[in-house]
């Protein structure tokens, strides 16, 4: 860190703690920018009439490109920009850091939410999603964090799961986001977030003639694991739900944190996809059904499926998912390993411009390549609500839905949205349109389209586009015509 | 959420074909939710009960003949412009309707109604939002509106939710507003897109389009019904123009507030007496514009909870447990009261149930809400396997809804 930016962050600290927020939000605006946040004087555009290769890849390796993003990856290489982001540690995150760390709650211990409102624990947590998604340099890890969250989806107003939440975001999914699948199930399985929504700590043996709660133990094999054709049997439920008896919460002290009850643990002898667990295994037991879940051949499969259809397309090649669940084999499932093997296939990158972007990823796409400045207040968070996809809001296991149709409805908003963005009339979020303007070389159609869509406008776009822009000289709106355009749905 | 009553909804939305079910926005189904907790004992009044008069000494009303529905229960006056439509049979009532929920606080009743929950039980998203996923096909900006600020939490989850104040807002903002240019680029981008984005680009255009003309034209209620100039009236309003323009409306939402008259509520006129009467404005004016299209509507209006039986030393009520709730459309089972009388004894703890814990006096429960709501959506609106919606819970048929 050079000592510019070290006085810089010096003063931030000793005046944020004297400014009021808004003041506070303005000067982590202000310093951000000092810290690579800001708009290059000249982007260069894309020159072909295919999606430029390295657009591609901020498309969906990233939440689209921030401005000037395009010209660092086509710099460095594919390649090298996937071994960085693979490697998110050595990417200096501090501007993204400055606007997304000050949240509190984020940090805090179950029992310590439980000091927190709700609407307070929601706020939070939410805007630092959004905010960490926006501006974070860790593209790849937030892209994986919104995966896995999909994946082991939570919750927030179930039970206690507010509560709970903050902790299971940094200790379960941001920890494993790019690590081990066995240890990121590991550690979902005796999460308090996940004890809670799917009822874990319900499950329990007192007495003899108890039957176990069987919520988890289903989707641990149906959603996290094996995948709903999977192979397993009731009875592999069952079993892997007796495993998995005894986990509690505490109540009282150190509300919310894990313990393990051995006196309401079924300690006999199970069997689970066709593997013994020795009677007496206490609370090694989940360790046993995790590690029999994850290392079962279906559970390659299905996350190869799943990463290939955020990934690739909806209906994925098969033979980039075989690909892949074998690099999930023969890695004992190295979520990098996988990542890596994925986004240097020739099937991803062929894909180009096929997945419909579900109205998070449009609502943050938008925001970075317009290179805009917010601090993520409940107007912009509103945006999302609207949409259907506020973050740790989907109600059910599954997770929100990675298919085009559910999110068909949205297109007006996602239109409202794109206006906003570009006349600068979204609440709390301001966009520096005049600079991305110089840098793009004019608002005409001719330069938007390449920066906003990553090739050269077809032949009918620059007609539809250009006719408007010649008759209305609204530089704006033909910025948010191009965001609004079916091109810029897909990614 | 139970499992297998998971799976199944899961491989539901992944079919998400169903024949059986009306399709989008063939029927609308109205939500109207009094917050704060109304008294319904003064809105339908049992005036063959002898115990309502002495405990309410200043507030009990003595309803006229005209106003009875039965020998036993009455309309406030206020009710009375709503007499036609309960003799004609589209407006039904459900009596002794409630939670189970035992902390007598709005906020939490409220969230668990509109969660579709039993008390600490919390599922996930609203029963409208789990409602509408089941159905996540063909879905539209208008196909959930609430016409309010703020989504409602009965709408949490929904695969789209717009809250709206009115028509007007369903349109393109474009800031030079330019919208009919703006369109028309928009309507060649996505004409020339093949596929699912396209076609639901060239259907959202569509609507903007249908909505144009609403917006354009100026609205006149069918039937010489006239709406009163309130916020509720209005809100009622803007749904029956977008029933009448079938674009796609599924569900609407709508809130009259106020209700929590712990203080001097009146009676024939009064505090409650004018909610009622907005209430009731509104309600018939929706019921007569509608006219040829009540057989597309359901309207449910509902609370929180219901007040104490007796009236409180500032003449007013406090937090009590059962209410009626109110059904109003063509697929009514109207013209009576559902549900048993429970009697006006102040239950004791010793007297606790299921659905009458330990918690604030009134009404006793005898209907879960969920039975009326799950009553709407199976017979209504065609919904096969309401524990999609409902999971752990087992509706029992209240005859509300034929």
């Amino acid at each position: 860190m050079d000592s510019r930016r070290r006085a810089l962050l010096k003063a931030l600290g000793l005046i944020g703690a004297t400014l009021p927020f808004t003041a506070c939000e303005r000067l982590i605006s202000s310093v951000s920018q000092q810290l690579g946040q800001s708009i290059p004087g000249r982007l260069n555009l894309a020159d072909s009439s295919e999606i430029d290769p390295s657009f591609h890849l901020l498309s969906r390796a990233a939440y689209g490109s921030w401005p000037g993003d395009l010209d660092h990856v086509r710099s460095m290489g594919s390649e090298r920009w996937i071994e960085e982001q693979l490697n998110p540690e050595s990417i200096d995150d501090t501007a993204c850091d400055l606007r997304a760390r000050r949240f509190e709650t984020i940090w805090h211990e179950p029992g310590t939410c439980y000091e927190y409102k709700k609407p307070v624990l929601r706020e939070e947590i939410t805007r630092h999603t959004l905010l960490r998604a926006l501006y974070s340099k860790r593209q790849l890890l937030e892209v994986m964090v919104g995966f896995w969250t999909d994946h082991l989806n939570i919750n927030l107003e179930k039970g206690d799961c507010i509560y709970l939440k903050p902790s299971d975001d940094r200790l379960v999914i941001r920890a494993h986001a790019l690590g081990k699948f066995k240890d990121l199930i590991r550690a979902s399985a005796t999460s308090p977030a996940m004890l809670v929504y799917l009822d874990g700590k319900e499950n329990q043996k007192k007495e003899p003639g108890d039957v176990p709660n069987e919520n988890y133990a289903r989707e641990l094999l149906e959603l996290h694991t094996l995948g709903v054709d999977g192979g397993y049997t009731q009875t592999d439920v069952y079993e892997a739900a007796r495993s998995l008896t005894g986990w509690r919460l505490r109540t009282g002290w150190r509300k919310g944190t894990v313990y393990f009850d051995p006196t309401l643990h079924d300690d006999g002898e199970k069997r689970v996809l066709g593997q013994l667990i020795s009677a007496g295994g206490g609370e090694l037991d989940v360790d046993r059904v995790v590690a029999i879940a994850c290392r079962h051949p279906a559970t390659a499969h299905h996350i190869a499926t799943k990463l290939a259809r955020r990934f690739v397309s909806e209906n994925p090649p098969s033979s980039l998912v075989q690909r892949l669940a074998s690099v999930f084999t023969t890695t004992d499932g190295d979520i990098k390993s996988l990542l890596r093997t994925l986004l240097t296939s020739d099937e991803f990158k062929s894909a180009k411009g096929l997945k419909f972007k579900r109205p998070f990823q449009y609502i943050v796409s938008c925001l970075r390549a317009l290179g805009a400045d917010t601090h993520a207040h409940q107007p912009l968070i509103e945006y999302l609500h609207r949409m259907g996809q506020g973050p740790f809001q989907y109600p059910t296991p599954d997770g929100y839905p990675d298919r085009t149709e559910p999110w068909l409805g949205t297109l007006l908003w996602r239109w409202n949205f794109a206006f906003g963005a570009a006349s600068n009339r979204l609440p709390t979020v301001t966009v520096p349109l005049n600079e991305l303007a110089q840098a793009i070389g004019g608002f005409r159609p001719e330069g938007l389209l390449p920066y906003f869509i990553g090739r050269k406008g077809s032949e009918a776009e620059l007609n539809a586009i250009g006719d408007y822009y010649r008759s209305n000289h609204d530089g704006a709106e033909v910025m948010a015509l191009v965001l609004a355009s079916p091109a810029f749905q897909r990614c | 959420m139970g499992n297998t009553s998971r799976r199944a909804f899961v491989r539901e939305l992944l079919l998400s074909t169903d024949n059986a079910l009306p399709s989008a926005g063939e029927r609308t189904l109205v939500c109207v939710f009094l917050r704060g907790a109304a008294d319904t004992l003064n809105m339908v009044i049992p005036y063959a009960d002898d115990g309502y008069y002495s405990l309410r000494p200043t507030i009990g009303i003595r309803p006229q003949t005209e106003l009875r529905l039965d020998d036993f229960y009455a309309f406030h006056p206020n009710l009375a412009q709503l007499l036609p439509a309960f003799k004609e049979g589209r407006l039904g009532i459900v009596q002794a309707v409630g939670t189970d929920n035992p902390t007598g606080s709005h906020f939490e009743a409220q969230d668990q109604m509109e969660h579709g929950e039993s008390y600490g039980h919390m599922i996930g998203g609203g029963w409208l939002g789990r409602y509408l996923r089941t159905r996540a096909s063909n879905m539209t900006p208008l196909s959930a509106v609430t016409i309010g600020a703020t989504i409602p939490e009965s709408l949490r989850g929904a695969p789209t939710a717009s809250a709206i104040e009115s028509v007007e807002e369903v349109q393109i903002k474009a800031p030079g507003g330019n919208a009919a240019a703006v369109s028309s680029v928009l309507s060649t981008l996505y004409g020339a897109e093949v596929g699912m984005v396209g076609q639901a680009g060239k259907a959202t255009l569509d609507l903007l389009r249908r909505v144009e003309l609403l917006r354009s034209a100026t609205y006149t209620p069918e039937n010489d019904a006239t709406y009163f100039d309130d916020s509720f009236s209005h809100g009622l309003k803007e749904i029956a123009r977008l029933i009448k323009a079938h674009v796609g409306l599924e569900v609407a939402c709508l809130d009259l507030g106020g209700w929590d008259t712990h203080f001097f509520q009146g009676s024939t006129s009064g505090l409650q007496a004018d909610l009622i009467r907005q209430l009731s404005g509104g309600l018939v004016a929706f019921d007569k514009d509608l006219g040829a299209q009540r057989d597309r509507v359901t309207i449910l209006v509902m609370t929180e909870f219901g007040r104490r039986t007796y009236e409180n030393s500032s003449l007013g009520t406090d937090h009590g447990r059962g209410f009626a709730m109110f059904a109003l459309g063509g697929h009514v089972n109207g013209g009576k009261v559902h549900g048993r009388w429970p009697g006006l004894v102040e239950e004791s703890s010793s007297q606790t149930d299921a659905l009458n814990p330990v918690g604030p006096s009134g009404l006793k429960v005898l209907i879960d809400y969920r039975s009326v709501l799950a009553e709407v959506l199976t017979k209504f609106l065609g919904v096969r396997e309401v524990s999609h919606v409902f999971p752990n819970f087992q509706p029992e048929p209240v005859g509300v809804v034929m």
